[in-house]
């Protein structure tokens, strides 16, 4: 008995020696998973970014479907001093967990629970994707550009408008006629879904298919792939850079750096000066761009890769105020620019 | 009326077709392994299961090999062995089958996701590996209108079809297939008459995983070249639906299998019509059409399709 109880006290002295030296971060992901090469796998760079720059414990839970949220977030909050929730479709989750455990610090993105333990990130999408919008009307040939959503929660609406919003802008500037097919599959998870959406949209005449839809995405750069270089079809990838998954097959990607945000959040609870709060970060705060077109620069003409830097900078500037929902969206009218 | 014109334009491009075919392939696969099971007297919910082992197996050993055919062939291996496995459980240790066929997803699912990450290195999906090319048949290709959806699939594709007549051949006007059918519809005069129940249930069931597991491989290779967590996203379950619809028999099979490739098909096209302008919410429901239809069929047909008399009994030897 004594024995036992000399081992238990021991371990009791083990776990709190490692809590007290380091931080332990938790992460748990949403339904998209790990591997989504987007969304999912940023948050975990940035909890990465975390272990190694200030040495806390970083971890990884799964989520597989939106029933595991809860139990997820629980099991996490147990044992974690951070817990990172990723994922709108956690909001619900969170705002019941995270009362529950008012000594842990949550970290959510993508979506607001207001507690005072919850420091919430969100981003303006639309401001990514207004570029890419803007570059794929600029870069089609057959007049039409598509768009493939997950499922239409509102960061992924918010690519869409965005999205809708560049090309309409080009339409404008240029006096041209490009058309936006969009389409959702329903899934952040079934890279076969976004697969055969993308080629619907690429049978029915579209050639730039820009995908927000996590790891369902990755079927879109397949389908642009087996079209092959040069045959001037192309996928837009979303949330990291995704150019390099097809080499000259991405013709850019929507970034927004979920990592950072990730990082930035962990930093503050390491420091002490973590506090519930929203956070919205867009162009400005240089949480979202677009990626730098490693492999199809060449394919892009100089003026258009002007115009994308002017945009760039009349964004942050506020002198462009991308629509976030349909509504902003049809009361959209592009202000004059000079490029 | 732009809803007709939507509609009218779907069923006129060609590519609504191909798209359809490519969607029906891993149901045709494993609903008509569904077939095989069944016939022999043997229900195998496991199909979702093991469509996920073959497109996990499929994809590490075209990784490893660098050669689809071969990820392919190992597909067919292992679905043999989760086939033999739930023969043994169900057919020599009599056995819940609906039990069995559970554990076998668990054991599925399980078990990929762990290897997955012990494989690859990362939870979640594999890296991308070679996929089947596309067969280019000239002689179909010629033929308009036709050609632009047979001309150009996946071999995969084509072997479905081959495999649906093979197996009506097999199944109806063969010495073995008239034995599966006895010993799913009567086990006891089968054996009074000197067939061994045992070793037919157990063809019927390897069969259905050898079957399935192809149709996994078909997502995966076949279509992705890559392997994700849970890829088969139920399509097993679709596939037995579809087996019922079909009326346990292989072109039955095949029909319920192209109908709910084309439901889903259709939403999809259904979405991309520019001339229909809807908000994304309403998109959103297309998704539910092919639901809609499995219950519609469900509901209007299943009363009349009629299963073996003896499926999913055990069968005692005297």
């Amino acid at each position: 008995m004594k024995k036992v109880g000399i081992l238990l006290a021991l371990l009791v002295l083990l776990v709190m020696g490692s809590s007290f030296a380091n931080l332990t971060v938790i992460m748990v992901t949403d339904t998209g998973g790990l591997g989504d090469k987007s969304f999912n796998d940023s948050a975990w760079a940035g909890v990465q970014m975390a272990v190694k720059k200030l040495g806390v414990v970083g971890n990884v839970v799964q989520s597989y479907e939106q029933a595991d949220y809860v139990p997820n977030l629980e099991d996490a909050a147990d044992i974690a001093d951070v817990v990172v929730g990723v994922g709108f479709m956690m909001q619900d989750a969170l705002k019941k967990v995270a009362p529950e455990y008012p000594n842990t610090k949550f970290i959510f993105v993508d979506g607001v629970v207001d507690a005072p333990n919850v420091l919430s990130y969100t981003f303006k999408e639309q401001e990514g994707a207004f570029l890419v919008g803007y570059l794929a009307a600029a870069m089609t040939k057959t007049g039409k550009v598509g768009y493939v959503g997950g499922i239409p929660i509102p960061p992924v609406k918010r690519y869409e408008f965005g999205y809708r919003a560049g090309v309409k802008a080009y339409n404008v500037w240029k006096n041209k006629n490009v058309e936006v097919l969009t389409g959702y599959v329903n899934s952040f998870s079934d890279a076969e879904k976004g697969k055969s959406m993308t080629e619907t949209q690429f049978g029915e005449g579209a050639d730039i298919v820009f995908a927000a839809a996590g790891l369902s995405g990755l079927g879109t750069i397949k389908a642009a792939q087996e079209k092959g270089v040069g045959s001037g079809y192309f996928a837009i990838g979303v949330d990291q850079d995704q150019d390099y998954l097809a080499p000259g097959c991405v013709l850019a990607s929507a970034m927004k750096r979920v990592d950072n945000a990730v990082y930035y959040g962990i930093e503050a609870a390491v420091k002490g000066t973590f506090k519930g709060e929203h956070k919205v970060i867009g162009m400005k705060e240089k949480g979202i761009g677009i990626s730098p077109m490693t492999y199809t620069k060449q394919f892009v003409p100089k003026e258009v890769l002007h115009e994308l830097d002017v945009i760039k900078a009349k964004i942050a500037d506020g002198t462009i105020k991308v629509p976030a929902t349909e509504e902003e969206f049809k009361a959209f009218m592009p202000p004059k620019i000079e490029f | 009326m732009n809803w007709l014109i939507a509609i009218v334009n779907i069923f006129m491009n060609p590519f609504f077709y191909k798209s359809m075919l490519n969607k029906a392939t891993p149901l045709i696969f494993a609903s008509l392994g569904g077939v095989y099971s069944e016939t022999t007297g043997v229900v195998n919910i496991a199909l979702e299961g093991i469509m996920l082992a073959g497109a996990f197996a499929s994809v590490v050993f075209t990784y490893i090999t660098g050669n689809p055919w071969i990820g392919i062939l190992m597909a067919v291996y292992i679905g043999a062995a989760m086939g033999a496995l739930h023969a043994l459980a169900c057919v020599t240790y009599r056995g819940n089958q609906i039990v069995s066929g559970t554990a076998l997803i668990l054991l599925s699912q399980g078990a990929t996701g762990f290897l997955l990450q012990r494989i690859f290195g990362q939870p979640g999906s594999s890296d991308l590996v070679k996929t089947l090319p596309t067969w280019k048949i000239e002689a179909f290709r010629r033929i308009p209108f036709v050609g632009l959806i047979i001309g150009d699939l996946s071999p995969l594709v084509y072997i479905a079809f081959i495999c649906v007549i093979c197996s009506h051949f097999l199944i109806f006007k063969t010495k073995l297939g008239l034995r599966m059918r006895a010993v799913g519809e009567n086990p006891e005069s089968a054996d009074t008459l000197g067939i061994d129940v045992y070793n037919v249930r157990y063809f019927g069931v390897i069969m259905s995983g050898i079957l399935a597991s192809l149709g996994g491989a078909f997502l995966s290779v076949g279509q992705l070249g890559q392997f994700t967590e849970n890829m088969s996203n139920g399509r097993g379950f679709i596939a037995l639906a579809a087996m019922i619809f079909g009326n346990w028999k292989p072109f039955g099979a095949l029909g319920a299998s192209l109908l709910f490739g084309m439901a889903e098909s259709f939403s999809y096209q259904l979405q991309t019509q520019s001339i229909l302008k809807l908000p994304p919410e309403i998109k959103y429901l297309f998704l539910m059409i092919p639901f809609v239809l499995t219950l519609v069929v469900v509901a209007g047909f299943v009363g009349k399709t009629r299963p073996p008399a003896s499926d999913g009994i055990p069968y005692e030897k005297e």
